[in-house]
């Protein structure tokens, strides 16, 4: 029985494939096998003999069944690692991807902008592209030929009689919310404007974003305030900025802010026109003459407003250097952003 | 605006160096964009003295000269023609870097050693082109640096004046300003006249009809005078401050221009008609030829000047050829008026004719320095002009007082600004200014203003003098106190945008941005299929460009163009979205625009991959792109009817989206006739909505349904239908047999031979979600019977198999 013990187990130990194991199995265990031989025979044995070589048949026949098991699960495992051999991926091969679209960055940077500006309690105004002279010029104080109105280069609307003009630039938005609401009110207004020039920094359709707010105590010192807490989120908490005297009829004083050049740090280069600065809004108190179209009363309520370029900002972050490339929509463009 | 910072020292001795200046003036309001060193580029040029000059042994076209800078000889090979022996010129020496660039380096020309160049005034950026080498006054010191000779060694200040402050638009508002902003005091050079001629009043006689108008008129009169060139240090300030010399009689009327801005007009008195002067409207409609030689069309309003026969100038903008001086001119009448700036503003424009003067005019010109200015010019003209001065002047409208006085309470500059001011604050800077001021009760200040500066006429303008001259550095930085911010439809719509974005963004459309402008002719070649009425349009009265001269009806074209625009480039697959307005016009509201959102796709189902297995775009590929994007950014329930009125659409493969009866969108395959006008290969598929009527309606969260309990059941069709039954109607009356049906959906559609033509085969799944129980098969059953009777009776279906 030893001998058989030792034997079968070299022999299962040696068994190369599950088949060669399940043969040597039923050599063994099987109704004619060896071991079940050999335990036929006990049964003819004396007790005390059967006793003595029965603890040691099943020993072996213990031993026997555990080199099996071992063996079995061995060769399983080799099966399976065989199988997940075959069966393994290049994880180098470009993926299935979903297509991904991109944000235009004029689109990306004003809706930054408006968000910057709704976490400081602002809230969004639309208004008609297609606008009243009165609105555009007249209530925001340009006087009918006044000088100022050669600031903004106007595309009027051939339709006699409409007074119609595609408006320059947002602040139309404040007369229709005055108009429309009583103090205060708080204001962020974006949108496509319009002015007759075109060259490699001025596009005749480009995108604007004005604030304002009028209120009880409202300051030319929290507006300064709110354009340096704006500025910062915008262009980073170390970009030094100026407020610097300027002149737009709706307004007064009147500022435009400045922001250091990034590219000289303020030594003067050909991106700042050799000035350290870089011009990127306008802004200043709301005239009372503004205040006078819309009925609100200057002496009780003041405001403020600003406005700024959506374009010459995107510029200023991407580094783009020509604005016709807004409006081309190369997609090798709108990919990198 | 150009200034020289010699000019200004002439008027206020700043210690400012002139970068400082720019500085203090930018800092006040008036921008200084740069300020250049002219001397720049000139230090290895100095003045030379040609001693000989004798032609190029190889090159006709060349000279050989020798000429010296005092110290030493330069054998020099020069290509211009225009010099001889004696002449004194501006030498580059060997090592120079000329303003323009250029490197003087030792060279042999044609086998002739050249020791420096000989500089024409172009190559020294002194003018924008030049005939010949610049030849300098005989008496120049030569040796002597070219920046010193000739007036170099000097800044020139590029002031950007804002239009209100039509006061600095001259050397003299200029030194007003930096007085104001350092507390120097601002010199007026001398002006007398010596009046060795006639009385005035013996040469022309002068009335002003038109009062309002033309509220000061001041004149001077001169006479045996002989025309000749300026001095060169006239010409020159005049040249660098962009005004081109003529002769000594109108340079120093452009001087004072410049000087004291003060347009003014020169008149030969010998050809006016009188002699006499009168000025008011022209009355009539009239042709009448300005000096530039053109005919001017005048209109009745239009401000004249007159003589005894007819009009003799526009006024403020430009004089007539009948009374301009001539190179025989003796007689002149200096002419230093206050013209209304709105009258000036509204003549120049409608006759499209814009001068210097004019352009002081529209801003407002000194009323009270009008004297000052025709005295200096004669006081100046005495200078390098021999004439005689006539007696007297002629001052309408002389005595006139047109100062303001505004009361200002520095409290209202506080409530402002938000920075505390004091009376005593306040009143320093307007005494700064050169306004008057006096205490007027508690904190009020009763201010003077001098009528040059037309800007300020309420207390609110002289705040702002106080709040820039003070600084805005000196501003506090606070907050805005908060108030309760409203949310409104703007708000909400702001963000049915972002999640509409967000929609396409995530299904691999990028966002495009075009301008709104459409090109007219092609909407026009193009009307029927794009569906355009050309009576709608919304057309620009002056466009910029043949491309741009009407508002887009709908959004197609912009994005259409930027297909073909990218498949020029070789780009195969281009799938775009822009969120921007549609325009027209409508006659009860004026003109309607509406916030649209297009889409637009080109190429392939797939993006490219390995695997294979790529279809090209079909119809239900962009329908299912609308259905994603009205999923997350629409409001309601919407159906896709074939379309009837999408003309850029082809016909079959169009679709119109509704939402309560209401058209608020349009899905389908772009027209090949529009694709084959841009050159587009491929099919195009398009969408547009209307967003804001496809975002309407209740703005409430979406409600919460428990969740089913029980196991769903599912039932599926196999269907023939006659091929014209819309599949979608199909659907929807399915779902509406029962409240148990959760859903019904369409997992095969065929058609082919084995069904026959005019037939459809087209298999459903209907899932069956009961709520509070498991269904019973009788139940079940009852549901089936439902829709297979539905299928027969309604659509004419055949059932295959279920």
């Amino acid at each position: 029985m030893a001998r058989l013990a030792v034997e079968g187990k070299s022999a299962i130990e040696a068994a190369g494939t599950e088949s060669e194991l399940l043969e040597l199995k039923g050599r063994y265990f099987g109704k004619k096998g060896a071991v079940s031989e050999i335990l036929k025979e006990i049964v003819s044995l004396p007790v005390e003999e059967r006793k003595t070589i029965g603890a040691a048949a099943n020993e072996a026949r213990q031993a026997l069944q555990a080199a099996f098991d071992a063996r079995l699960e061995a060769l399983r495992d080799r099966e399976r690692l065989a199988r997940e051999g075959l069966e393994r991926v290049d994880v180098t091969l470009p993926g299935r991807a979903p297509r991904i679209g991109h944000r235009h960055p004029v689109s990306q940077t004003m809706s930054e902008i408006i968000s910057d500006f709704q976490r400081l309690g602002f809230s969004v105004r639309g208004g008609p592209e297609v606008e009243k002279d009165y609105y555009n010029f007249e209530a925001l104080n340009f006087p009918p030929d006044h000088p100022a109105r050669d600031m903004q280069d106007t595309f009027h609307v051939d339709w006699p009689g409409a007074n119609l003009v595609l408006r320059t630039h947002t602040s139309p938005i404040q007369i229709r919310t005055m108009e429309a609401a009583r103090p205060p009110v708080r204001v962020i207004a974006p949108g496509a404007v319009y002015r007759c020039d075109s060259d490699i920094t001025h596009s005749p359709m480009f995108h604007q974003v004005e604030g304002f707010a009028v209120d009880r105590n409202v300051t030319m010192a929290d507006l300064k305030g709110l354009l340096t807490s704006f500025c910062r989120m915008t262009f980073g908490p170390d970009r030094p900025l100026r407020f610097r005297p300027s002149f737009f009829p709706f307004t007064e004083p009147s500022a435009e802010v400045d922001i250091r050049c990034a590219n000289c740090a303020g030594a003067g280069c050909r991106v700042c026109k050799e000035s350290g600065w870089l011009e990127i809004l306008g802004c200043g108190m709301i005239d009372p003459a503004v205040f006078g179209f819309v009925g609100y009363d200057p002496e009780e309520y003041t405001g403020f407003a600003f406005g700024m370029g959506v374009e010459r900002i995107a510029m200023l972050r991407y580094g783009i250097n020509d604005i016709r490339l807004f409006y081309e929509n190369d997609i090798r463009f709108l990919s990198q952003f | 605006m150009k200034i020289l910072y010699s000019w200004l020292k002439e008027f206020i001795d700043t210690k400012l160096s002139p970068a400082e200046v720019a500085n203090a003036l930018t800092t006040a309001g008036v921008e200084v964009s740069s300020c250049r060193f002219l001397g720049e580029g000139l230090s290895q040029v100095v003045v030379a003295k040609i001693l000989a000059q004798a032609q190029h042994p190889n090159a006709d076209k060349l000279s050989l000269c020798r000429v010296t800078d005092g110290s030493r000889e330069y054998a020099i090979v020069c290509g211009a023609k225009n010099m001889k022996a004696g002449d004194v010129v501006a030498l580059a020496k060997v090592g120079a870097k000329l303003p323009n660039g250029a490197e003087i380096k030792k060279a042999k020309i044609r086998g002739e050693a050249s020791e420096g160049m000989l500089c024409s005034e172009q190559e020294l950026c002194l003018s924008e082109e030049s005939a010949g080498i610049m030849i300098l006054p005989p008496g120049t010191a030569v040796g002597a640096p070219l920046a010193e000779a000739i007036g170099l060694a000097d800044w020139l200040l590029e002031v950007e004046i804002t239009p209100n402050r039509g006061d600095c638009l001259s050397v003299l508002g200029v030194a007003r300003e930096l007085a104001a902003i350092t507390g120097e005091a601002v010199a007026l050079p001398a002006a007398d006249v010596v009046e060795d001629g006639p009385g005035i009043d013996t040469l022309v006689s002068i009335d002003v009809t038109d009062r309002e108008l033309c509220p000061r008129y001041s004149a001077r009169a001169i006479v045996g005078v002989t025309i000749a060139p300026s001095p060169d240090w006239m010409q020159r300030r005049l040249s660098l401050c962009g005004v081109r010399p003529i002769n000594n009689i109108v340079d120093i009327t452009n001087y004072l221009l410049l000087e004291v801005g003060q347009p003014m007009h020169a008149f030969d008195l010998d050809r006016l008609s009188g002699p006499r002067i009168d000025v008011r409207p022209s009355g009539v409609p009239r042709e009448f030829r300005t000096l530039d030689g053109a005919a001017r069309k005048v209109l009745p309003e239009m401000l004249l000047i007159w003589d005894a026969q007819g009009p003799v100038a526009v006024a403020g903008i430009m004089g007539g050829e009948n009374t301009e001086v001539l190179p025989t001119t003796r007689r002149v009448l200096f002419e230093s008026a206050h013209f209304a700036p709105s009258s000036i503003r509204t003549t120049s424009r409608k006759l499209s004719l814009a001068s210097e003067s004019s352009y002081r005019f529209e801003r407002g010109v000194d009323p009270a320095g009008t004297l000052y200015a025709a005295n200096r010019a004669v006081s100046l003209l005495a200078r390098f002009a021999s004439f005689s001065a006539a007696a007297g002047v002629v001052d309408v409208g002389g005595g006139t007082d047109f100062s303001r006085t505004i009361p200002f309470r520095t409290a209202r500059a506080t409530q402002i600004v938000g920075r505390e001011y004091t009376d005593a604050e306040c009143a320093g800077i307007f005494a700064r200014l050169g306004f008057s001021v006096s205490a007027a009760g508690q904190g009020v200040l009763s201010v003077g203003v001098p009528p040059r500066r037309f800007d300020v006429e309420r207390e609110i303008d002289l705040v702002e003098e106080v709040a820039r001259l003070v600084g805005y550095d000196s501003i506090p930085t606070t907050y805005p106190s908060s108030a309760a911010p409203d949310f409104s439809d703007d708000d909400r719509f702001a963000q049915v945008v972002e999640k509409a974005a967000a929609c396409l963004l995530a299904h691999g459309f990028s966002q495009s941005v075009n301008l709104s402008f459409v090109s007219g002719k092609e909407w026009a070649r193009h009307a029927v299929l794009l569906g355009f009425d050309p009576g709608d349009a919304i057309r620009l009265a002056n466009p910029i460009s043949d491309d741009t001269t009407m508002m887009r009806p709908h959004l197609l074209s912009g994005l259409l163009h930027n297909v073909a625009a990218n498949v020029r480039r070789f780009i195969d697959e281009v799938r775009l979205f822009e969120a921007g307005k549609a325009f027209g016009r409508s006659f009860e509201a004026g003109h309607y625009e509406e916030e649209r959102l297009g889409f637009v796709m080109y190429g392939h189902r797939l993006p490219e991959h390995w695997d294979g297995g790529n279809v090209p775009l079909d119809f239900h590929d962009a329908k299912g792109v609308a259905e994603a994007v009205l999923s997350c950014a629409g409001e309601g329930t919407f159906h896709f009817v074939p379309a009837s009125s999408r003309p850029f659409l082809a016909d079959g493969k169009a679709a119109e989206i509704l939402k309560d009866g209401e058209i608020i969108g349009w899905v389908g395959a772009v027209r090949r006739e529009l694709l084959a006008a841009l050159e587009i290969p491929a099919a195009v598929f398009y969408g547009e909505f209307r967003l804001r009527a496809a975002a309407r309606g209740s703005a409430d969260a979406a409600r919460y349904r428990p969740l089913p309990k029980y196991p769903p059941v599912s039932r599926d069709f196999s269907c023939i239908f006659p091929s014209d039954v819309p599949v979608g109607d199909v659907l929807a009356m399915v779902r509406e047999i029962s409240p148990e049906i959760e859903g019904a959906s369409v997992f095969d559609v065929y058609t082919g031979e084995k069904i026959g033509a005019g037939q459809k085969s087209v298999a459903f799944r209907v899932r069956i979600q009961p709520s509070d129980r498991t269904l019973t098969d009788a139940e079940v059953h009852s549901i089936h019977t439902k829709i297979v009777k539905l299928l027969e009776n309604r659509f004419g279906g055949k059932i295959r198999a279920s």
